[in-house]
């Protein structure tokens, strides 16, 4: 029995659909209390007083912590506050009604400074400055450059100029951040809304100056992360402070507004570009900047550097310099969200081939197909070694079961009906994996098996792929396997659940996992047979003789046999590279500009598909994110600093009526990974191909209204597209 | 104040102030599967029915429930069993949060009878799921809905 390719329904769904998913505000111990925070209303401003004597005047406040009272309560570093939102001083209560009270009570003296919120304008000589001992706003400075862009340039027949704005988004998963902490004298427990226990008991071990061994960080069920939550968060070590100090559970959770504003945020990126390509539509040389407005702490590493290294995309271009700069504004820090950098650089590649084919009068599939990597192995031109791949048919194949060409056609029959369609359509590599991943796999002496991983699942139904990859390794049913997740209880150290990684990294740690035991359980198997056993589906045999695993595990607690009963497995990944067709339709409504996406489809090759019903899962949720950072979604400041979009109700995230019809497929004939499991990751393939597909369909419906207006910026609001039409 | 409220059939009497929030009263007496996403009452996620009809439990006051019956994702009945195999089959919850809403605003369309797909779309969309791009769950509620 394979379990691997199969659509198997998730076996995490039996809590969820109870409601007996514990997630961090579910936790309760005896005892709680509550910790709130009092944050910035300004964007940047010196902090001169934070008083307390009112407050801890109020019964049922236990204690309060301000900028005063030494690390790790790093309140205002430096004796300012760079983002509105930015916490001051933190109060403990004995309930939440009180402690909301209660932070009102906080009298804090502010001087407030000059903010400065635009990339632009940071960049400028006498700008204010987010962290004065940079001495300018710019903190990250790269160049990525290969071949002899200058000289290919030159030689270019045609080149063009741009730039292209990627919004600031609010990640938004549903659940917002929180932690408990709970101090018995003896062992720090930790309950966090997180996609890194593991680091956050380094972190908190470190702020404590504990052993490791005496701190315990678990993950409990999240309600969505999309990388926004894989930093640990200072609230995270302060919790955890207040819990250790004060002997008792302490419990935050963060308001939405709260969260909107000390959650990372993602994507803004800005590319300026210039590309030269041959008459023939090739594209000889991408030169540029990526800049990110990385927000006020440079928290959110790589985003601008990824996008730069792997702006080339699928396609073969040999020469190439693009600048990958940070620079500080005062806004809430820049971090992860869904592709992190991999979304960009495919929306600016995407888009510098349409510019590049509206120049070069050529048609939008024909300039693609003439670039297109034709052989993997490949090397791009800042390094990046694509693995496995056959990107021109796949293109081909996947423009053809997508069926581009026939809802080209009917949407110009549509348009003699007075119906304005647009169809679009992407295509993307991808860079997944990376660092290790860990797993330990107990046999149990009924024969059941528990593994333990290091992965950080939260929505994605790892529990159930991994069950079927070691489920299909062992020969055993399914059901023999139970997974548990999230707690430095049962692993040492491993990364967690984020870019994509989680089934080829965490996957293959398990599976290796259990090889490993399989060869233990043969050593006792051979001593207790006497001969060497061949493994089947449970059961080792040789000589006529047979045991199966219960007995051969009962075997060795006797002392009859020696093995490892649990055995763990560190995985040491390289990258690998998904490849896929993504394709969007849409409808404009001229008078009011409004873009309803009526219908999104996809093609992927990512390696080998362990559970196509979660994968396709992925896919969709993925283009949702993607779509709505094309139509709806942007944080956004007003001069002041002010965020506002400051909560749900001015943040347009999608509901179900926004949402297009889906149809997902996977390649045929995929093109697996080296890694044990074959596969590639598909969490991130949809967000990334789906802005550029939706922002090509946009901008295709509107060309039949006024022909060559082009789109330069996400989102493309329906005040942009009316504007754009007149 | 003192109010009576019938939770999923358990009646339960409770001593509330008068500004608590009908989702607090709900989780304090371990209904926990009313859960809060945000602070203006636009996500959906503490969606539970109050005599027969779905309310965002964080926008209504506790003392305004006294005497009514609510039922919240824990409930469990013939149709509410149809509808978490149907969730179950289709996938159409991944992270869980925005799931006890969409399963008690799903239950009230399918007892209302629900016509179309457009009505199973309209009626969801007072609920906010990030994960899931919504189709699984409108084609979960069809199925159950007989459409």
């Amino acid at each position: 029995m394979k379990y691997v390719g199969r659509p198997i329904p998730r076996v995490e769904d039996e809590l969820i659909l109870r409601g007996k998913a514990t997630y961090v505000d579910d936790v309760e111990l005896p005892g709680m209390l509550y910790a709130g925070f009092v944050r910035s209303p300004y964007a940047h401003a010196r902090v001169l007083k934070v008083d307390f004597s009112d407050v801890l005047k109020t019964p049922g406040v236990v204690a309060a912590f301000g900028p005063g009272d030494g690390e790790p309560f790093s309140f205002a570093p430096g004796g300012k506050v760079r983002y509105q939102g930015e916490a001051v001083a933190m109060v403990v209560a004995r309930d939440r009604y009180v402690l909301y009270d209660a932070l009102e009570k906080v009298a804090v003296d502010y001087e407030p400074l000059p903010a400065v919120l635009d990339i632009n304008d940071a960049l400028r000589p006498d700008a204010p400055l987010v962290d004065e001992s940079l001495g300018n706003n710019v903190v990250h400075d790269k160049v990525y450059e290969g071949g002899d862009p200058d000289r290919a340039l030159k030689e270019a027949d045609v080149v063009v100029e741009g730039r292209f704005v990627v919004q600031r988004i609010i990640p938004s998963a549903m659940e917002p951040r929180g932690v408990v902490a709970a101090y018995d004298g003896d062992v720090l427990t930790i309950w966090s809304s997180t996609q890194v226990p593991f680091d956050v008991r380094k972190e908190v071990a470190k702020a404590l100056g504990l052993p490791l061994s005496r701190l315990r960080a678990t993950q409990p069920f999240v309600g969505g992360a999309f990388g926004s939550k894989l930093l640990v968060y200072p609230e995270e070590v302060w919790v955890a402070t207040a819990a250790y100090r004060l002997k008792a559970p302490v419990k935050w959770v963060a308001t939405r507004g709260e969260d909107f504003k000390a959650t990372t945020h993602g994507r803004a990126l800005t590319l300026e570009y210039k590309v030269g390509a041959s008459r023939d539509g090739r594209i000889l040389a991408v030169t540029g900047t990526v800049y990110a407005d990385a927000g006020a702490y440079y928290w959110g590493e790589g985003l601008a550097d990824t996008a730069a290294q792997m702006l080339p995309g699928p396609y073969d271009i040999r020469h190439g310099r693009l600048r990958a700069v940070a620079v500080l504004t005062n806004k809430t820090p820049l971090s992860a969200y869904r592709g992190a950098g991999r979304p960009e650089a495919t929306l600016f590649i995407e888009r510098i081939m349409d510019h590049m084919a509206d120049v070069l009068g050529m048609d939008r599939v024909e300039i693609r197909r003439r670039n297109l990597i034709r052989q993997l192995p490949y090397r791009n031109v800042f390094g990046i070694t694509y693995d496995t791949g056959d990107y021109p048919t796949a293109f081909e194949r996947g423009l053809e079961r997508l069926g581009y060409r026939d809802l080209k056609r009917w949407a110009d029959e549509e348009a003699k009906r007075g119906r304005i369609i647009g169809v679009g359509f992407s295509v993307y590599v991808e860079i997944t994996t990376f660092g290790y991943e860990t797993a330990v796999l107990r046999a149990e002496r009924d024969g059941s098996f528990t593994l333990y991983t290091a992965l950080t699942p939260h929505g994605q139904g790892l529990a159930t792929a991994l069950a079927q990859v070691v489920a299909d390794e062992l020969e055993v049913p399914m059901e023999s396997i139970k997974v548990y997740w999230g707690d430095t209880a049962y692993i040492g150290d491993g990364i967690g659940t984020m870019g994509s990684r989680s089934i080829t990294a965490g996957g293959s740690a398990a599976v290796l996992a259990a090889r490993r035991l399989k060869q233990e359980l043969a050593r006792a198997a051979e001593a207790l047979l006497g001969c060497r056993p061949e493994y089947r589906e449970g059961v080792f045999q040789c000589g006529g003789r047979s045991v199966s695993i219960a007995e051969v595990v009962k075997a060795v607690y006797r002392g009859k046999a020696e093995a490892q009963l649990t055995v763990e497995a560190i995985y040491h990944t390289e990258p690998t590279f998904p490849f896929g067709v993504h394709l969007a339709v849409v409808e404009l409504d001229p008078e009011t500009g409004f873009v309803k996406p009526l219908l999104y489809k996809s093609y992927d090759d990512v390696g080998v598909v362990v559970n196509p019903l979660l994968a396709a899962g992925q896919v969709m949720g993925g283009a949702l994110q993607g779509i709505a950072q094309a139509l709806y979604e942007e944080a956004i400041y007003d001069e002041a600093g002010n965020l506002v979009t400051s909560n749900l109700a001015f943040y347009y995230v999608p509901t179900a009526a926004e949402a297009p019809r889906y149809e997902v497929y996977f390649a045929e004939e995929p093109h697996p990974s080296k890694h044990p499991t074959g596969t590639k990751g598909v969490g991130e393939a949809a967000t990334i191909a789906s802005t550029p597909a939706v922002i090509m369909a946009v901008e295709d419906a509107m060309r039949r209204l006024k022909p060559g207006v082009r789109i330069d910026k996400t989102p493309i609001t329906p005040e942009d597209v009316w504007r754009l039409l007149r | 104040m003192k109010i009576a409220l019938r939770v999923n059939g358990v009646l339960h009497e409770v001593d509330v102030e008068p500004r608590k929030l009908l989702v607090h009263v709900l989780r304090e007496l371990g209904y926990k599967s009313v859960r809060v996403g945000c602070d203006t009452a636009t996500c959906g996620a503490c969606t539970v029915l109050m005599d027969g009809r779905p309310v965002k439990s964080c926008n209504v006051l506790a003392v305004q429930v006294d005497g009514a019956e609510i039922y919240t994702a824990d409930y469990s009945d013939e149709v509410m069993e149809k509808l978490r195999g149907a969730f179950k089959r289709h996938h159409a919850a991944q992270c869980g949060f925005c799931t006890s809403g969409m399963l008690t605003t799903a239950y009230y369309l399918v007892r209302r009878g629900v016509k179309s797909e457009e009505e199973v779309v309209e009626g969801l969309s007072g609920v906010l799921c990030r994960c899931t791009g919504y189709q699984n769950i409108i084609n979960a509620v069809k199925e159950v809905a007989g459409l």
